[in-house]
């Protein structure tokens, strides 16, 4: 009969700790979104190295929400402290009304020691490492009015601060929300654990979406504001750069960036870090590590923890669908302002640049510059705009860095 | 948060985010032309440097045992300056293997095409196709 009611209570006990008891109906819905992330980043192939490790780490926090708690310390007599851990040696005492407590310590779940990372800024200049060690910046550095374009296409940011301020949210998390019209995700995540934590599960989650939603959004955009005539123009080839000024380029940016916006030095720090190992030739090692170790096992960090911040009751409010509409504006007007400065430069240069690799200013690289290339190809499959578009492309990730530089200075 | 204090940070974010970002990167284009301009210009001044050392050291002992027939090499330039000489002989290798022996063949002039070739074509489009 023991053996029976014992095991009774095991099942109770079980079937107490677990999801079925324990999850409310928002967990389940995100549980259904973090799906449809998965289909996705897998079937549609949406940035998968990101969206992929994002919706794991949504779908593990809301099966099991303990994985992001905090550590924390309980204050045991000696009698409850030696019943519970066998010895009071080893522990902190802490003295209350002359009683001796004993600081007995709970470890925090697996996400809140990885998530340290995101919280104190560590992962998105290390991404930044990495991108830069698998960047050339030879495009911009062969023709630098590209820097144009890619502050152009920052202007999106600033607008939907706007709006953001006028749809009720404070200051900084409408600093946070723009940023997502720089489309460039470790610089959103970056700037929103400095000015917003609170959103960072929607914003970064808004972000990745409408990056990899690129081909799809900007296309109509470009074809909108620009002619035919614009779209099919053949611009000159880039002059070659020489190896000095690849190796000089990344010192002379950090030194100019950190000395005007030395809120910017992190991201742009190791952006430049990363391509001076590549462009080097000496660090042949570390610029590997950087390009492939390092950034994966980042992004794998990265997604997770992100993704861990969408629980239900953090992700399912009227706020996260007011993040992910201002996000669509952002990205929208960025291309849009991108394609408008160029079709600024076709008329000034009297009809040498296809205003085409204007909405190339927003990061996304450098799917932006494809996208660039597929367009201007339609109208001339001769034209081979993907240089070009590599140009503003990553003056683009410059300029973000920028723009996310101003914003923490201002808003911080 | 009143309008009015709606209407003056974004007014004032706008302007800020607008002038700071454009100036910092105006001034990285102008920085940037400049790096290329200078680093241009000394790589150009050491190559032209090089040359001329080379140029004297071939003409100098020519000059003491046939002066007549430097004067005439002098006379007709083979190649115009930005062309080196190592490539005239690879374009002149590849155009002999392609017109074969029987041919005399003579490099008049090498022009950039301002056009690809089908095979370039082929080649770029592999290589930038689009998704």
């Amino acid at each position: 009969m023991e053996i029976i009611q014992n095991f009774l209570n095991a099942i109770q006990g079980i079937l107490q700790d677990s999801g079925l008891m324990s999850l409310g109906w928002q967990n389940y819905v995100m549980i259904g979104i973090a799906c449809v992330l998965f289909y996705l980043a897998i079937k549609k192939e949406f940035e998968p190295l990101l969206l992929l490790p994002i919706a794991f780490g949504m779908l593990l926090v809301n099966l099991y929400p303990a994985i992001t708690a905090p550590d924390s310390t309980t204050l045991m007599n000696a009698a409850d402290c030696i019943k519970a851990k066998g010895t009071t040696e080893g522990y902190a005492t802490t003295v209350i009304n002359g009683v001796q407590y004993y600081n007995v310590p709970h470890y925090g779940g697996l996400f809140y020691y990885l998530y340290k990372g995101v919280k104190l800024g560590i992962y998105p200049p290390l991404i930044f490492l990495g991108v830069g060690a698998m960047t050339d910046f030879g495009p911009l550095i062969a023709n630098p009015k590209s820097f144009i374009l890619g502050a152009a296409a920052q202007i999106g940011i600033f607008i939907t601060f706007i709006g953001a301020i006028f749809l009720g949210f404070t200051d900084a998390q409408a600093g946070a929300i723009g940023i997502i019209g720089g489309a460039d995700g470790p610089t959103a995540i970056y700037v929103t654990t400095k000015l917003a934590p609170e959103l960072l599960g929607s914003i970064a989650i808004a972000a990745y979406s409408y990056m990899a939603l690129v081909p799809i959004i900007q296309p109509p955009i470009m074809r909108l504001l620009t002619t035919k005539k614009e779209r099919a123009v053949v611009m000159e080839q880039l002059r070659p750069v020489s190896k000095v000024e690849k190796i000089i380029f990344p010192i002379v940016i950090v030194v100019v960036i950190s000395i005007l916006l030395p809120d910017a030095a992190p991201l742009v720090g190791m952006l430049m870090f990363g391509n001076l190992l590549k462009e080097s030739g000496v660090c042949d090692r570390l610029s590997k590590t950087a390009q492939n170790e390092l950034m994966n096992i980042i992004t794998i960090f990265l997604g997770t923890t992100v993704g861990a911040t969408a629980t239900g009751a953090n992700f399912l409010s009227l706020s996260t669908l007011k993040i992910i509409a201002l996000g669509l504006i952002a990205f929208m007007m960025g291309s849009a302002c991108g394609v408008l400065f160029g079709k600024l430069m076709y008329k000034l240069t009297g009809g040498k640049v296809n205003p085409l690799i204007g909405s190339a200013g927003v990061s996304a690289v450098p799917m932006a510059a494809r996208v660039s290339q597929r367009v201007g190809q339609e109208e001339n499959p001769g034209n081979f705009l993907l240089m070009h578009a590599m140009g503003p492309n990553v003056a683009g990730v410059i300029g973000s860095a920028v723009a996310a530089g101003v914003l923490l200075n201002v808003l911080r | 948060m009143d309008l009015m204090s709606k209407l003056t940070i974004s007014a004032s974010m706008l302007l800020t985010g607008f002038v700071i970002v454009f100036s910092v990167l105006v001034f990285l284009i102008f920085v940037i032309w400049l790096l290329g301009k200078t680093i241009t210009g000394a790589q150009n001044a050491a190559t032209n440097r090089k040359k001329f050392k080379v140029q004297q050291s071939v003409t100098t002992p020519q000059e003491t045992t046939e002066p007549v027939k430097t004067e005439e090499k002098v006379e007709k330039p083979v190649a115009s300056s930005d062309t080196s000489e190592e490539i005239i002989a690879v374009i002149s290798a590849a155009v002999y293997t392609m017109y074969g022996s029987k041919e005399k063949v003579r490099i008049k002039s090498i022009k950039k095409s301002s056009s690809r070739s089908a095979w370039a074509n082929a080649g770029v489009l592999r290589n930038t196709r689009p998704f």
